[in-house]
Parts: structure tokens; C-alpha cells; sequence
């Protein structure tokens, strides 16, 4: 019976066809918002989590800046050399590293390319990449400090130097460093994109003297987090308040969880607005559904007349409207869903033509997303037509036959 | 002709209510059909004709009195009790077809059973021997506009007998064909009557009166009988 309601609903559809694909664009557009936007954040999510997670607990992160605020990083403020000797004083402070990083051109053989350096000071930092923040290489050895060796990251051999292996030799403005080893993936294509240097051949040719945008603590081995955190605050505030003589120092003490917390709850909070505003998309699109079924009922009148004359019962004219409100929405959310993931697509391939941005996001369309989305707009679309089938079901058979 | 008739009408009144006049369209009709009768109602418009008909097919229920169908009371149903009662046992024939358009004819002659609930196949064998039946056996894939006035009307008839019903009622049936078409169709229908099921036609046509067994004329409401 059901297979009937199907046939006439697509006849229907197919008749009116302008109509229809009209309604079914607004459920398309609402659809559309939330899988491509969701779908890129929660490519963010996972690149950004993916990141912090691979962080050991024992590691805390000092950003310049107020509060909470995750942007700070990207905002050109920087640590200097007396904060950092702050860090380093503060009680059960182990290593206090300094990584900053730049977009530098770097020539291989014939290829010039412009690559992310990023700074590691190999004296006191190796042991923190390799067992704390899980640094490895996949071919040759881990560079050495003062020999003016670099590692690249896993994807510089594929995708911006292609077959460039250890012992070959770079040049980063006039100088020659040779290639050390390959990482193994950190995890995200910008990491994987950059290139390591010891922190001295760094400030050598970027030029920089001190000034970090970020700073990676270990704590040592049994001292209490929450503590050294404290200390670490304390010891900056200090520095902070005599150097520029007011009482609100700028940055921000982060452990690994606090920093994962801060980064879900940013998430959370897009994430709540990407809903909100693609839910209004939706409804706008499901009071077009309305309009379209009351339009149709309308027009239908002596045809419901017909069906109620030969035997048609109230709940197989309410089926047939709902059948047909219901299937213009999960069509509309089946277009939405395509064309989100396309859209989704290329906000990713847009994103990473763009050096500014750090973290490489993956567009990530999780199977509940697409199921709700698809449920979602199903249900929708059925209710849209409730009240509309609801009219068409309760037509008195004698009238509805003689409407013209 | 069995003891008890098969529509029964008790003191039938259908009072209309436009804005504050109360228009009385059937007034107190006493009337008995017997089963496998073929009645024309004769009437001109307005005199209650098509009110009369959809009191009797159980396609409206009467302001005042009685409709008995088979000994049952349909003036106490429900209207998906009467649309079971339509579907079951009233085989419907329009003036203007009252096929849908974007369904081929075919699936218009199975619609009724399919709101029985009837199987697929066995909808579809009973539906294409209605239209083989009607002369139509070429022509079941054809939408509506795809086919005559006359092709239509056998698709209707066609339609009207999918559930068997022991009863056909016909608004004017040959209202929008032309002549010969509708000698035809009155043939059909004839043939329907053959078969033992009640005929009952509405019209305003006195050439269809010759197919009738039994003229029922009406005039303001009320019944007289020739």
C-alpha cells in the first residue's frame, strides 16, 4: 500500500516540478549548512584534539595574552627571553622550551619552495619532543645539536620536496643545513609540512634575536601540576609587573587537560551556533514544505473528493500527504548532505592553500551526522505536512467533489 | 425480489445551511430499492437529483431520517465507516470521469482496491481484465489525457467495478461524451445490470430513460414515480 503513496508522491513531485524542487531547496539549504559547516569543525576538532592528546600530562603550554583565549596564539604576541628565564626559574619547572615558527623560502637542488620552519632547541629539548610530545623519525636520525642538521616533517619528501632524503642538503637564506631524518606524522598536514631546526640556526636565519609565541614546560618527574602551574604564574607576574610597572600580566598557564577543555568548549560553542543558525535554514524550509502541501491540497481538492467517493479512509488521504511532505524533505536532505560534503571539500582545499592557518583540517562527516541529518529532515518534512494533511483528510467527500 | 430492500430511505430530509437560510433540499423522502433494479432519476437542476444520489451512495448523510443499506442504518456512521461502506459495496461512475490525471489506466482502475487493502497482484490481474473487459485492453498503460472522452468513462466504469459492489450509481454518465459514445457506455452499463448489480443513474437526459427499468423523477425536493 505504501509503494502506492510512493508513486503518487513521485508523480506528484515530478508533475509540479518546479514547485517542488524549489521546496526542496530550502530543506537542501538548511541541510546543507549544517553538514558542511559541521563537518569542517568537527575537522578542526579532530586536528586540534588530535594534537593536544598526543601531548604527555606532565607537558604545560605558557601563551602570551588574557585569558582563556586560544587566539592570542595566533595574534603575533610573543614571550622574550626574560619571561622564558621566569619559566625557567619557577619551582618544579624541568625544560622551558621556546618553538617559534615562520614561513621562510628553502631551497632544495633546483626547488624553492616557501616552507614552515619551526624551532626545537635540541639541546634541552630532544628529549621532550621524542618522549613527551611522541617526536619520531621514520628514516635516518634525529638532528643533532650544532651541527646544522635538520629533520623534515612526514610529508615534505611527498609533497613540497619530492625524493628528498637524508644527507641532502638545504639552503634557508644563504645558509646549508643537511637533512638529518624524516619525522613520523604528528598528526596534522601542517605539522607534517614543516621543517625542524635547532632553535640557534632558527634565530641565525629568520633573523630573530628572542620571542616565542608559545612555550612547552615539562614539570618535573612527581612535582604536583597544579602546583608548578602556580609557581610558573607566580614567577611570570613577577617579571611581567616590574618590566611594564602595571598589574595585569598578559599570558596564560595551560596544562594539557585545561587545554583541551578550553579547546572543546570553543568547539562546543561553534558548533551550538552552527546548529542554531542552520536550524532557522531548516524551519524556514519546512514552512515552505507547509505552503507547498496547503497549496497542494488545495489544487488536489476534487482529486481527494475522487479517493474519498471510491473508499478512501482519512488516514490513507492523511498518508498520502504525509508521504509526499516527508519524501521533499529527505530529498531535500539527501541534496544537502551531498552538497555539504562537497562544500565541506573545498573549505578544506581553501583552508590549506592558506599559509596563516596552523592547524590542517581534515572535513570529518561522521555517521551520526549524516543519519540525523537525513532523520532530521525526514521528520521534518512529515511534519511540515501534518497540518496540511490533516485539512486534506477531514474534506467533506461531497464538497471537495464538486470544487473546481 | 427479496423480502428486504437494498437501500432503504425513511423520511430523508438534507437540509443546507447558506449563511442564515436554511435550504431544504430533500424534503421527507420515502423511497425502497430493490436489488439488481435499474432506476433512472430523472430531475432538472436544483431539484435535489445529485443530493438524492450521494444520500443513497452513502457518499453524504441525511439531516433528517433514515438511509438503510442492507438492513444496515449508514445514517449512523462515521465518514471512514461510510468510505469502508462506499468502497465495499458502491461502484462510483462521474460525469466528468474523475480520473487522476499523472495515473495511468491502470493504476486508476485499482485505486478502490488498493484502500480495501487487496494484494498487488491480485489488484492488477482483476484490473486489467476490467479494461480487457471494456475494450480498454490495449490502452492500460495510457494516462487520462491520453485518452478519449469515451475511453475515459470505460476507464471509470472499469475503476467503479474493482471491489465487485453489488450497486453502480452513475452521475450523468453520458453527460460529456457525444452520442454514439454514450450508447456505449449505456451499453456497459447494461450489461452491468445483466449481471445482477443495482443501476442507479442520475441525469437530466430523457433518451436514458429507455434503458431503465424504473423513472424516478424529481422535482423541489420530493419524489413522484412513473
Amino acid at each position: 500500500m505504501i509503494k502506492e503513496y510512493f508513486k503518487i508522491a513521485v508523480r506528484n513531485i515530478r508533475k509540479r516540478a518546479l514547485r517542488s524542487w524549489l521546496t526542496i531547496l530550502g530543506i537542501v539549504i538548511g541541510a546543507f549548512l549544517v553538514v558542511s559547516l559541521i563537518s569542517l569543525s568537527e575537522g578542526l576538532n579532530k586536528a586540534v584534539m588530535g594534537e593536544l592528546q598526543a601531548v604527555g600530562t606532565n607537558i604545560v603550554m605558557v601563551v602570551p595574552g588574557e585569558g582563556m583565549d586560544i587566539t592570542a596564539m595566533f595574534g603575533g604576541l610573543e614571550l622574550k627571553n626574560q619571561e622564558m628565564e621566569a619559566i625557567r626559574r619557577a619551582r618544579g619547572v624541568d625544560v622551558a622550551l621556546e618553538m617559534p615558527w615562520q614561513m621562510k623560502n628553502v631551497r632544495w637542488r633546483q626547488t624553492s619552495e616557501s616552507v614552515l620552519l619551526w624551532a626545537l632547541d635540541l639541546q634541552t629539548g630532544t628529549d621532550v619532543a621524542r618522549t613527551d610530545m611522541g617526536w619520531d623519525v621514520r628514516e635516518g636520525s634525529f638532528a643533532r645539536a650544532g651541527r646544522r642538521e635538520v629533520i623534515v616533517g612526514n610529508l615534505v619528501p611527498q609533497n613540497i620536496f619530492p625524493g628528498i632524503e637524508p644527507g641532502d642538503e638545504i639552503t634557508v637564506s644563504g645558509r646549508k643545513f643537511t637533512v638529518s631524518g624524516v619525522l613520523r606524522s604528528l598528526g596534522n598536514r601542517e605539522d607534517d609540512s614543516s621543517i625542524i631546526f635547532d632553535l640557534p640556526d632558527y634565530r641565525a636565519v629568520t633573523g630573530t634575536v628572542e620571542g616565542t609565541p608559545v612555550a612547552i614546560v615539562r614539570i618535573q618527574d612527581g612535582y604536583d601540576i597544579d602546583l608548578a602551574i602556580s609557581n610558573i604564574e607566580r614567577s611570570l607576574e613577577e617579571v611581567m609587573v616590574r618590566r611594564r610597572g602595571d598589574d595585569s600580566p598578559s599570558f596564560t598557564v595551560l596544562s594539557s587537560e585545561a587545554m583541551i577543555e578550553m579547546v572543546e568548549n570553543i568547539l562546543g560553542v561553534i558548533q551550538a551556533g552552527i546548529v542554531a543558525f542552520a536550524g532557522i535554514a531548516i524551519l524556514v524550509g519546512a514552512i515552505g514544505i507547509m505552503n507547498t502541501m496547503f497549496t497542494s491540497v488545495r489544487e488536489r481538492t476534487k482529486e481527494i473528493g475522487v479517493l474519498k467517493a471510491v473508499g478512501a479512509k482519512r488516514k490513507h488521504i492523511s498518508a498520502l500527504f504525509l508521504v509526499e511532505s516527508g519524501m521533499i524533505g529527505l530529498l531535500g536532505g539527501l541534496m544537502g548532505i551531498i552538497t555539504g560534503l562537497g562544500a565541506a571539500r573545498l573549505g578544506q582545499f581553501v583552508l590549506d592553500q592558506n599559509p596563516n592557518i596552523l592547524v590542517s583540517i581534515e572535513a570529518q562527516a561522521p555517521f551520526y551526522l549524516i543519519f540525523y541529518t537525513l532523520l532530521f529532515s525526514f521528520l521534518l518534512g512529515c511534519l511540515s505536512g501534518l497540518l496540511p494533511a490533516r485539512r486534506a483528510a477531514r474534506l467533506d467527500p461531497v464538497e471537495a467533489l464538486m470544487y473546481e | 425480489m427479496s423480502s428486504k430492500p437494498q437501500i432503504k430511505l425513511d423520511k430523508v430530509k438534507k437540509t443546507y445551511r447558506i449563511g442564515k437560510i436554511d435550504l431544504e433540499v430533500l424534503k421527507g423522502i420515502d423511497l425502497e430499492v430493490e436489488a439488481g433494479e435499474f432506476i433512472v432519476l430523472l430531475g432538472p437542476s436544483g431539484s435535489g437529483k445529485s443530493t438524492l444520489l450521494n444520500v443513497m451512495s452513502c457518499l453524504d448523510v441525511p439531516t433528517e431520517g433514515h438511509v438503510y443499506l442492507d438492513g444496515q442504518d449508514v445514517s449512523l456512521l462515521n465518514e471512514d465507516q461510510l468510505a469502508g461502506v462506499r468502497g465495499r459495496k458502491i461502484g462510483f461512475v462521474f460525469q466528468q470521469f474523475n480520473l487522476l490525471h499523472h495515473l495511468s489506466a491502470l493504476e486508476n482502475v485499482t485505486l478502490p482496491a488498493v484502500f480495501q487493502g487487496r494484494s498487488e497482484s491480485q489488484r492488477k490481474k482483476r484490473a486489467a481484465d476490467l479494461l480487457e473487459s471494456v475494450g480498454l485492453g490495449e490502452r492500460m498503460d495510457h494516462t487520462p489525457p491520453e485518452l478519449s472522452g469515451g475511453e475515459k468513462q470505460r476507464v471509470a466504469i472499469a475503476r467503479s467495478l474493482i471491489n465487485d459492489p453489488e450497486i453502480i450509481v452513475a452521475d450523468e454518465p453520458t453527460g460529456e461524451v457525444d452520442t454514439d459514445t454514450g450508447k456505449k457506455i449505456m451499453g456497459i452499463l447494461t450489461d452491468l445490470h445483466e449481471e445482477g448489480r443495482t443501476i442507479i443513474i442520475v441525469t437530466h437526459d430523457l433518451e436514458l430513460v429507455d434503458y431503465a427499468q424504473r423513472v424516478i423523477r424529481i422535482r423541489d425536493g420530493v419524489l413522484s414515480e412513473k
